[in-house]
């Protein structure tokens, strides 16, 4: 750790922790439901879950890029963060949004508007929040010794995560523009702008682990995240099939989002290239698997899976159905909650002032968690491939198609306790290291 | 080998021209909005029940358009399916059709006794007229829905009933009226289909008799107090014209 401001993010990991594990209940109560037990129904229906689930999943994943970039940007930028107490009051300030925000789908408040459920007064918290948050960035870049390309990709992507939230917070009463927009928010984050700030930590992650050469890395970065925009804006189109949009959209999005794996394949590729290159061995073995671990789930999830059902001919039978599950779980738990977990097995022996790189605890939690996640992912697909034949090509009813889908959610269910224990590990070896010191300040990792 | 420089041209230049071209087909797509979702059609209730649809996060379970959760039935083609009779009903008591399977949640702006009689109906009214607008908008051929049996139940069957029985030759009008309610009974009922929520009818004239068979329409739990079967409060001239129909079920 070379600045003492780097601590914070310790705290914003703290967070994402403890949100992400929450979100993981609330994935339990819908898993039952499908299951058909659905004795919380009356406290807990089924939406006030799922909402609870997505946002939880946003916001700890928000909390994540942030504790991400309040490490790399002091690091890059050579000087200490620019406002501590600001960072600290954003970090509380975006608790106590989700908080209210989680309270508040329990009690009916909020908007039907799948990721995007928080209600428009808080949205405005959030843009402050973002926007408090930016600045401080800025601010640390400006006055730095120096703007290298991670750092400006970085803080590139994430001015452009919190631009493009602001589509979303238009109000209308044709709900053909409201969907519209919405994919503005939701399609463009997660294929488009935060696999920028995907690129920029993997590749501040390599530069750390392997050693390569920096402008080696950063070239890549650059052709991998063009090809992310070549095919993620248009690629938007795969939600434009069947929501109201004009048809060449069928064949726009259809060719685009049909290219959009070969941004995730470059990904997976430039990471292992890399590690095979790299002369330089590093310590921390752990961090380098969550990395190699991150690039190449985030291709089977985004990338393979996502292609399974981006054609218009496929997609007019899966749209709206399990296989959209399936596909979700596993693009965002590789490309983005596993980036997250990557960054945080970096971050904390260094943090914590303990050299202390593996243990039985770290090793266990990454194999059981994937484990897990790819059995879920098994299940769900086994429930939406059941779902399409039966119901959409079948004609059999919803609730009937459904009941035959109990004993595959029961799959789902305890795949879903094997990943659950793997993340539980994560969370145990991340409370052994202690609390965030200065013992390894000034050290140039 | 290629530069970092010439590597963050291709960034750049992509970004530009992809982000320029998709800004140009935003454009036109707006502009072709109204037309492809009639919005000339999007009356104040309906707007009402867009704003009921939203505000309660009816997405977390139902998908509509395809876009939502997986948890309860696809939306676009409700109106289709089941029509009004068969909707207004449900809304009112939803767990009622459904006894024993996957529940809803059941809305206290649907229901008589909590809001009133007047305001219950009016959200309930604009709900269906949501779905009514939804059902039109131009998706590119996605119904969400090749399950359109209700509906073909009731034309196979009534074509069957009334064939071999002069008595049941059913004036054209009756017919529109079974068929609406119709629409109803078959959320639960199939004729020879097989048991659903309620039994099949399929001869169910040999079983009961009129009078029995009147009382159980008009109220189902004075005969069997635990009856999932709901009162559907209908008037007594539909009552006389539905039992007749099942009466011709031999
Ligand atoms: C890390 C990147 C990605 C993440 C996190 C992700 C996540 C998701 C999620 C959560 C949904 C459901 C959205 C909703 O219904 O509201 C979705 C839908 C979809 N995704 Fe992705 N995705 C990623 C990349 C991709 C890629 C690269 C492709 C194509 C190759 C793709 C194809 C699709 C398609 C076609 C749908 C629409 C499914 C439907 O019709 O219901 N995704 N994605
Ligand atoms: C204990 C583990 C988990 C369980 C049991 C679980 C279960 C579920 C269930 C049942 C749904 C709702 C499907 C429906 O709409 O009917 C869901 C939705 C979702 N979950 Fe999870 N989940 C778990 C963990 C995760 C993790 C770790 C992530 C992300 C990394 C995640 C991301 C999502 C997303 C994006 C959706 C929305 C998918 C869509 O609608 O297409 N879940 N989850
Ligand atoms: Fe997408």
């Amino acid at each position: 750790m070379k600045y003492k401001s780097q601590k914070i993010a310790w705290y914003f990991f703290a967070a994402c922790m403890g949100l992400f594990l929450l979100q993981l209940v609330y994935g339990f109560i819908m898993g039952f439901a499908h299951m058909g037990m659905d004795g919380l129904h009356d406290i807990i229906p089924f939406n006030a879950a799922s909402a609870t689930h997505k946002n939880l999943l946003v916001v700890w994943l928000l909390a994540g890029f942030m504790g991400a970039a309040y490490w790399i940007i002091p690091e890059e930028s050579g000087r200490e963060l620019w406002s501590i107490k600001l960072a600290w009051v954003q970090l509380a300030s975006l608790l106590l949004v989700g908080v209210t925000a989680v309270i508040g789908f329990h009690l009916n408040w909020w908007e039907g508007r799948k990721f995007l459920e928080i209600p428009r007064e808080l949205d405005f918290l959030v843009v402050v929040n973002v926007l408090a948050f930016l600045f401080n960035l800025l601010m640390t870049i400006w006055k730095g010794k120096r703007i290298t390309t991670t750092a400006s990709v970085l803080f590139f992507g994430l001015l452009s995560a919190a631009l493009l939230y602001l589509p979303g917070m238009i109000t209308f009463d044709n709900i053909v523009f409201d969907s519209f927009f919405r994919w503005w928010v939701v399609h463009l984050w997660v294929e488009g702008v935060w696999e920028l700030i995907m690129g920029a930590i993997m590749s501040y992650l390599l530069i750390k682990l392997t050693g390569v050469d920096r402008e080696v890395i950063e070239k890549w970065l650059y052709i991998i995240v063009g090809f992310t925009f070549l095919s993620g804006i248009l690629g938007t189109g795969h939600h434009y099939y069947y929501t109201g949009a004009p048809g060449y959209w069928l064949m726009i999005g259809g060719i685009f989002s049909a290219l959009e794996p070969l941004a995730f394949l470059g990904m997976a590729m430039y990471a292992i290239a890399m590690a095979r290159k790299g002369g330089r061995k590093h310590p921390n073995k752990i961090a380098l698997t969550w990395t190699i671990g991150c690039a190449v789930m985030s291709f089977v999830g985004a990338g393979f899976l996502g292609f399974a059902h981006t054609l218009p001919s496929v997609n007019m039978y899966t749209h709206g159905t399990l296989i959209t599950g399936m596909h979700g779980h596993m693009a965002f738990w590789g490309a983005y909650a596993m980036l997250i977990l990557a960054m945080i097995a970096y971050v904390l022996p260094q943090v914590t002032g303990r050299k202390r790189y593996t243990d039985w605890k770290a090793e266990w939690a990454f194999w059981t968690s994937n484990i897990g996640m790819t059995g879920m992912v098994g299940a769900f697909a086994v429930m939406g491939v059941v779902q399409v034949y039966l119901e959409r090509k079948g004609g059999m009813d919803f609730l009937e198609v459904q009941e035959q889908l109990h004993v595959h959610a029961a799959g789902l269910v305890i795949a879903a306790a094997l990943f659950t224990m793997g993340i539980v590990l994560f969370f145990m070896n991340f409370c052994s290291y202690g609390m965030p010191n200065d013992e390894t300040l000034g050290q140039e990792d | 080998m290629l530069t970092k420089s010439a590597a963050k041209a291709f960034f750049l230049g992509g970004t530009v021209i992809c982000a320029a071209a998709f800004v140009f087909l935003t454009v036109d797509t707006i502009a072709q909005f109204p037309d492809r979702s009639h919005e000339e059609n999007m009356t104040p209730e309906v707007i009402h029940g867009f704003e009921i649809w939203t505000e309660n996060n009816c997405m977390g379970c139902h998908t509509l358009m395809g876009e939502g959760a997986y948890y309860a039935p696809e939306l676009t083609q409700v109106f289709r399916r089941r029509g009004e009779a068969w909707m207004t009903e449900f809304l009112k008591d939803p767990q009622a059709f459904y006894p024993n399977r996957r529940k809803m949640v059941q809305y206290d702006f649907y229901d008589a006794k909590k809001v009133g009689k007047e305001e219950a109906a009016k959200n309930i009214a604009d709900t269906i007229a949501f779905f009514n607008w939804v059902g039109d908008i131009d998706l590119n051929g996605f119904t969400g829905d090749p399950n359109n049996g209700p509906e073909q139940d009731i034309e196979k069957a009534a074509a069957k009933a009334a064939a071999p029985t002069a008595a049941a030759s059913a004036s054209v009008d009756q017919l529109a009226t079974l068929r609406s309610l119709n629409a109803v009974c078959a959320g639960c009922h199939t004729i020879g289909g097989g048991a659903l929520v309620g039994p099949d009818l399929a001869g169910v004239a040999n079983r009961f008799d009129a009078k029995y068979l009147t009382k159980w329409i008009q109220e189902p739990s004075t005969i069997k107090a635990d009856t999932t079967m709901p009162n559907l409060g209908l008037g007594d001239a539909q009552v006389k014209e539905l039992v007749d129909f099942l009466l011709t079920l031999k």
